[in-house]
């Protein structure tokens, strides 16, 4: 991938697909979330917040999973558009783990009595987000693009050890927080159609996810040119 | 190995001419174990599991305060080209500067606790186990510190990103320390000795990993 095939005539039909296709996805799902998929027997209505909540954190653990890759791409070739794909999954990251956050909080008040509890899932989640807002707020504070990079590579190799953490922090340590539902060893413990409602919107967010990150990356790389010209210059 | 030696000498003898960190630490410790019982009063100030606690959140600032002086003083006149000239380069300035600030960080500790268990009137009943967890503790603190610093080394904000990088990946430690103490202080032998066994594994990770990105992280 160069730095300027984001940015080309096909750049734009792949950006373009990507929306419709988001946009698609976001319907369906939140048609099958909202209407076909049946109310929990416990929980009723508000278990259909789990159709943002964990799609939220599963596309949070993926954007983190190629800030790693690309922080370490970044670190191995120094080619920039390992850097423009790093800050993009991290601020996708953010903006999702904040959604997963919000979503919970909303979950939990009527679900547990409160908006926040001291659980280790919450507080690992809640300890990965200011982590990969030091990593932003690291990457703004620095004027040098080689140097921020570098920098920002760094703390994104090495903050990617919250993922397997935050996921498995619920079988480690006795939580509030339910145990997986649908990663279990002996299969997923779920309605046939609240689980396919689950899959669609995992791959509705995975494709929301992946329209944000071609959109940024193009804007970062143009960003990264400007600046390289305005040295030149 | 030489040039991380030559590096913890050079820092505890520039520590020892001009101790401004280590008195800032000791000072800013000092206050915190002060005003704690005001603020959380006597009895809860007093509970073997928030004394620890309020220790070591203390410590970690105090780590802060110790790992940005010292780079301060590398900074002042560039001395830190010439520390990078010494045999090891980046990697024995990182295992020097752990060590040397690891042992500072330690005496900070021995005064703060010392000044803990008098005011707070504190019976300290595994008094062997607590300085384990002592010991131990304190490595993983500038292991992760000195990186943060070094990241941030010549940024306008690095006062406010230095805790917000280090607090989140020191959260495992705290944990593993306020446990390793509060149990050495109620009598537990045996948590005690189970936890100060995470925290040596912790520590051994952080060096570890510190060493391995001290090369890219240190300008």
């Amino acid at each position: 991938m160069t730095t300027t095939a984001l940015r080309g005539s096909s750049a734009s039909w792949i950006r373009l697909s990507l929306g419709l296709a988001s946009l698609a996805g976001a319907l369906v799902a939140s048609v099958m979330a909202l209407v076909w998929a049946p109310p929990d027997a416990n929980q009723g209505e508000v278990q259909r917040i789990m159709y943002v909540h964990v799609p939220s954190a599963w596309t949070a653990y993926l954007a983190f999973a190629i800030v790693f890759v690309a922080s370490a791409g970044w670190l191995w070739t120094r080619r920039r558009i390992f850097d423009a794909i790093a800050v993009a999954s991290a601020e996708i990251g953010v903006l999702f783990t904040g959604l997963a956050l919000v979503a919970g909080s909303i979950w939990a008040k009527p679900t547990w009595g409160v908006w926040w509890t001291w659980e280790p899932r919450l507080i690992t989640t809640a300890v990965m987000f200011v982590m990969y807002v030091g990593y932003l707020l690291l990457r703004s504070l620095s004027a040098d693009v080689e140097g921020r990079a570098t920098r920002a590579a760094v703390i994104g190799v090495v903050a990617v050890v919250n993922i397997p953490i935050v996921h498995l922090s619920v079988t480690w340590m006795n939580a509030l927080h339910q145990l997986p539902t649908v990663l279990r060893p002996d299969g997923p413990a779920m309605d046939g159609r609240m689980l396919a409602t689950l899959i669609v919107s995992v791959l509705a967010f995975t494709l929301i996810c992946a329209w944000l990150m071609v959109a940024r990356v193009a804007l970062e790389t143009s960003r990264q040119e400007r600046v390289l010209d305005a040295r030149g210059a | 190995m030489r040039g991380a030696w030559l590096v913890a000498a050079r820092e505890l003898r520039a520590d020892a001419r001009h101790p401004d960190g280590f008195a800032t630490a000791v000072t800013f410790v000092a206050a915190l174990v002060l005003i704690e019982s005001i603020v959380v009063g006597p009895q809860v100030a007093r509970e073997t599991t928030v004394a620890p606690a309020l220790y070591w959140i203390a410590l970690l600032f105090a780590a802060i305060v110790v790992t940005t002086r010292s780079f301060d003083r590398e900074l002042a006149d560039d001395a830190i080209d010439a520390v990078l000239a010494l045999p090891g380069g980046r990697d024995a300035l990182y295992a020097g500067k752990l060590i040397a600030l690891a042992a500072t960080i330690a005496a900070v500790g021995l005064v703060g606790g010392v000044l803990q268990i008098a005011l707070l009137d504190l019976t300290l009943a595994l008094p062997g186990h607590a300085l384990v967890a002592v010991a131990l503790g304190v490595i993983a603190l500038p292991a992760v510190v000195i990186i943060d610093v070094a990241l941030t080394l010549r940024l306008r904000g690095r006062a406010a990103l230095v805790p917000v990088l280090a607090v989140p990946a020191l959260l495992p430690q705290l944990v593993a320390a306020t446990n390793a103490l509060g149990l050495a202080l109620s009598g537990d032998a045996t948590g005690s000795l189970a936890w100060s066994g995470l925290l040596l594994a912790i520590a051994l990770v952080y060096a570890v990993l510190g060493l391995t990105i001290a090369g890219t992280a240190i300008e």
